[in-house]
């Protein structure tokens, strides 16, 4: 693999890895879970090989943006933030093999996602619903967002 | 997940109150998949590395019953929900707003909190929206009625 686009972390191949949950899995998942509430004090000379372009984008963005207080700081928050999503998704997904009727459908979470950021059609959980209905006929692998989009565009035309 | 470790940073904040953590921690309650849907869209947006934080005051905690070192919580306490401990300045903060306000010691701490961070959004997970409308006093927030 060229190193100019070598990845930090395979992030994908972590996220299809949660997607089949075995013992020695959920074990590593609950180790990064520990190791990300460990309190940040010591930091690691270790260079990670990312692509050049990346890293002068970075650079821009917290020069010239003040995106964060430095590049190291804003990768290591997205790193963070991603591995905080892979464990919380890999326990939901062991919840819902436990309990199959927790598991939120497209409808579900197009509300949930409404409600969550005071979208205009969060107080419309029929229109979402049946916007979640028309879409996943069409697009099986659709997400929330995409439902939300869906429902305002009918409701513009209607 | 225990402390938090300070909210800078965080670009939307989602609280939980007392009603919305004891439907997460019961797969039983009638609005657990509700609440678990609000976990799982943080979750998605996470992973895509949004930052967005799910946060419980700790006194909501106490109230709810949720202890992390108990197998029944083993579901919640596993969600990187960050505890928002109730120290100095988000007493004093908690303070004012219940003499002012008559809430329980709870819903002033959880007012204490949406007035303390820098989140850009703040959405509150709950099933009193009167008294979070309250606490919020005149703070921008979102409020989900469970």
């Amino acid at each position: 693999m060229n190193p100019e686009t070598q990845p930090i972390v395979n992030v994908v191949a972590i996220g299809q890895a949660c997607s089949q949950l075995n013992v020695e899995a959920l074990e590593a998942i609950e180790r990064i879970g520990e190791l990300l509430d460990v309190p940040a004090l010591a930091t690691s000379d270790m260079s990670l090989r990312i692509p050049t372009t990346l890293r002068d984008a970075a650079a821009l963005a917290v020069r010239e943006l003040g995106a964060a207080p430095s590049a190291i700081a804003l990768s290591s928050t997205a790193l963070r933030t991603t591995l905080e999503g892979l464990v919380m998704q890999a326990f939901l997904d062991d919840h819902y093999e436990r309990y199959p009727d927790s598991r939120p459908d497209l409808g579900d979470l197009a509300i949930a996602a409404a409600e969550i950021d005071g979208h205009l059609l969060a107080g419309e959980p029929d229109r979402l619903r049946r916007a979640a209905e028309e879409i996943v006929s069409k697009r099986p692998d659709a997400s929330p967002e995409d439902v939300l989009l869906w429902a305002e565009a009918r409701a513009y035309a209607a | 997940m225990g402390r938090s470790k300070g909210l800078r940073g965080v670009s939307h904040l989602v609280i939980l109150d007392k009603q919305a953590v004891q439907a997460l921690g019961d797969p039983g309650h009638t609005k657990h998949r509700r609440v678990v849907s609000h976990v799982q869209i943080a979750a998605s947006r996470k992973r895509r590395a949004e930052v967005v934080q799910v946060v419980v005051p700790t006194t909501v905690r106490v109230e709810a019953g949720w202890d992390r070192q108990s197998a029944a919580w083993a579901f919640a306490s596993r969600l990187r929900i960050a505890d928002v401990p109730l120290d100095q300045t988000h007493s004093n903060a908690a303070a004012a707003i219940r003499s002012e306000t008559e809430v329980g010691a709870a819903e002033a701490h959880l007012g204490a909190v949406v007035h303390s961070t820098s989140a850009m959004h703040v959405t509150v997970v709950t099933g009193d929206p009167g008294s979070m409308r309250l606490v919020a006093a005149d703070r921008q927030i979102t409020i989900v009625v469970m």
